[in-house]
């Protein structure tokens, strides 16, 4: 039983690829919005962010 | 899959921010704050000079001269700012959290509490620490070098950390231990960049306390990070196995019944 449900939740390859592509973009896009981008709307909006994490500012 | 490392990273990102926002509201905020003062007092035209031109004053009051330009916006003293300031650490707080259970995942590694904690420590010391060693954590008046040089500087010391204590800790080959040594020390041997003229206005004691400080809600944010999505997985995965369980019991009873 128990092996038929640790395959009845587990992920295919290609699952987990998609799952690893889209994580990994989703939150390398999200990480730069709020840490690097420099529209001044944007730097204002997340400035003591980041001062406060040391994400270069000025 | 996806929505499973979705709802985690939403979770854990979240938890984070909380933790952190409310860290930084009483010990870096105030001292962000009180930096201000001292930018404010220097005139903004000899420090825009100072800095090549590049400096941008955010949250100050700009000189009658600047009064006819169009300003871009920037929250409000007090609550705005605070919920702002929160804002920016949920979506950073929840895109570590995605590149972290990107990075779990592959890696082939099992999302529990220890290996979900002991990476998103990795993750402090890439992301926060490491950088802090070549560009110590500012405060407003402190401008340094070309904004774009260090913002490269930063990334390159965080992907390279990142990179080293991955070889070092899961590939454990000799050659892999050399090569990480090596991706961690070089940007540090490059050196970051840094203004000629680094002078300014900002007492030191000021500026020493806010790294200080910086670095330790850094590592609360992490800690947070990786024990809430490791947490929050487990509960996931344990709910899939008890209604998948359910399922097959009352199929089984089904079968009998018939």
């Amino acid at each position: 039983m128990s092996t038929l449900t640790n395959q009845a939740y587990a992920a295919t390859p290609s699952q987990r690829l998609v799952a690893i592509l889209t994580a990994a973009t989703f939150g390398l896009a999200l990480v730069f919005i709020s840490g690097f981008a420099s529209p001044e709307t944007i730097h204002n909006a997340a400035h003591d962010w980041r001062h406060s994490h040391n994400f270069p500012c000025h | 899959m996806i929505l499973r490392v979705l709802k985690a990273a939403l979770v854990a990102g979240f938890l984070a921010a909380c933790v952190a926002a409310t860290l930084q509201t009483f010990l870096t905020s105030p001292l962000i704050l009180q930096a201000e003062t001292y930018e404010k007092a220097a005139a903004p035209e000899a420090h825009a000079a100072r800095f090549g031109g590049m400096l941008h004053l955010a949250h100050v009051q700009h000189a009658p001269s600047d009064a006819g330009e169009e300003s871009a916006w920037e929250p409000g003293e007090g609550f705005p700012r605070i919920a702002f300031t929160a804002l920016a650490t949920l979506v950073s707080g929840v895109g570590y959290a995605l590149i972290l259970a990107a990075l779990i995942l592959a890696a082939g590694r099992r999302f529990d509490l220890q290996t979900t904690l002991r990476w998103a420590i990795g993750g402090f010391l890439a992301a926060s620490l490491a950088p802090a060693v070549g560009l110590p954590p500012e405060l407003p008046g402190m401008g340094g070098a070309h904004l774009a040089e260090r913002q490269i500087w930063w990334i390159c010391t965080a992907a390279g950390t990142a990179l080293g204590l991955y070889l070092i800790t899961n590939v454990r080959h000799h050659a892999a231990i050399g090569i990480g040594l090596i991706a961690i020390v070089l940007p540090h041997l490059i050196g970051a960049p840094h203004a000629e003229a680094a002078a300014s206005d900002v007492p030191a004691a000021l500026a020493a306390q806010f790294a200080a400080r910086s670095l330790a809600v850094a590592f609360a944010f992490w800690a947070t990070l990786g024990l809430a999505l490791g947490w929050y997985w487990a509960r996931q995965e344990n709910r899939t196995k008890s209604g998948f369980l359910s399922q097959a019991a009352s199929g089984t009873g089904e079968r009998k019944a018939v």
